[in-house]
């Protein structure tokens, strides 16, 4: 009952703040919609950051440290190649791939 | 509001064939995208399976349709924490849709309520900032993208319910969603109002690391768009300008 209640209130909430906007629409300065526009684009960058300082990777010696500084070069290298124009998914490929090369690198002399 | 007339007018006169093909490159856009998101899902699936309600869990993965909300409130539930605080948690990790779904305004604004109900419900991350990105037929590419991953996304969540998170276990396929998320963020970086917002919620990620990822979320908009503002008035002395934002 619990969880039945949990995963609709959360569920019905995220319907309302999806479709309310929109149904509104007409009626939203055009200032408003930027403001939100960029207040959205902030939150996926944060969430990225986010992911990035509590990435964890327990192969990896002093995880708590090593694991968020390879996970940001990574990250960084991938960012960098889609800021400067290449493919969505070249760089995603490029993040991951330096990732899974360093942890094994560093991997393996320890 | 002229605007949007003049667009509706357009998106009429447009051919059917041109309105398929923004729909069918929303969904191949898509699709990279899917393969980024499976580790994310399986994960999502493995929590709907170890809760106490499976089916109440999973059944909700087509309301919450969002794998951070959807496990932020199983694991607050799953704490102990009871219901109210589940979904407390839950809700603030999905204000951001409402930023989402405001932002979209300009070009929903003259659709149908049918089609804006739609776009409402197909609504997250993934379709609203590859849409974003778009100069032209956005609503058909939205339709394309976000039809895509609201049929994968349930589907992926399913396996992951049935086989568990063997995928998950993987530290690097835990990066995978920021990265994608990202990349798409950067390539939209060139505007400075968006440099400097996003650096802003970066920098505010950051600071507030230790908190729950709902509060940090609401943090993060909030220095974006104030960040946002003020390069605004720092670079024109004027009110924002809808095209380079």
């Amino acid at each position: 009952m619990t969880v039945a209640l949990a995963v609709v209130l959360v569920g019905g909430g995220s319907l309302l703040l999806r479709v309310l906007p929109l149904l509104g629409a007409a009626r939203i300065p055009d200032r408003v919609t930027v403001h939100a526009g960029r207040a959205g684009m902030a939150v996926l960058a944060a969430t990225t950051v986010r992911t990035v300082v509590q990435h964890r990777d327990s192969s990896l010696a002093g995880a708590s440290v090593t694991a968020p500084v390879l996970a940001a070069l990574a990250v960084g290298l991938g960012l960098w190649l889609a800021y400067r124009g290449r493919s969505l998914l070249l760089a995603v490929a490029a993040g991951l791939a330096s990732y899974l090369t360093l942890a094994a690198v560093l991997a393996a002399r320890t | 509001m002229y605007d949007n007339l003049i667009e509706e007018r357009e998106v009429r006169a447009r051919p059917a064939a041109r309105l398929d093909g923004d729909c069918a490159a929303g969904a191949r856009a898509m699709l990279p995208l899917l393969v980024a998101y499976a580790p994310f899902a399986l994960m999502v699936g493995a929590a709907v399976a170890a809760s106490d309600n499976p089916l109440a869990a999973w059944l909700s993965t087509w309301t919450i349709y969002g794998g951070a909300a959807h496990l932020v409130t199983l694991d607050v539930l799953a704490q102990g924490s009871g219901w109210a605080a589940a979904a407390v948690a839950g809700l603030l990790v999905q204000t951001r849709l409402s930023a989402y779904s405001t932002a979209m305004a300009p070009d929903w604004a003259a659709a149908t309520l049918s089609r804006r109900l739609l776009a409402g419900i197909l609504l997250t991350d993934a379709p609203w900032v590859l849409t974003r990105a778009r100069e032209s037929g956005r609503r058909g590419f939205y339709l394309g993208a976000g039809i895509t991953l609201f049929l994968a996304w349930p589907a992926m969540v399913t396996v992951g319910a049935l086989s568990g998170d063997f995928l998950s276990g993987n530290p690097a396929a835990a990066l995978v969603p920021a990265l994608v998320l990202g990349c798409t963020v950067a390539t939209q970086l060139r505007h400075r109002p968006v440099l400097v917002a996003s650096a802003a919620a970066g920098l505010s990620a950051v600071v507030t690391a230790p908190v729950s990822a709902g509060v940090a979320l609401v943090a993060a908009a909030a220095a974006g768009t104030a960040a946002g503002l003020l390069a605004d008035l720092a670079t024109r002395g004027g009110p924002p300008e809808a095209v380079a934002s």
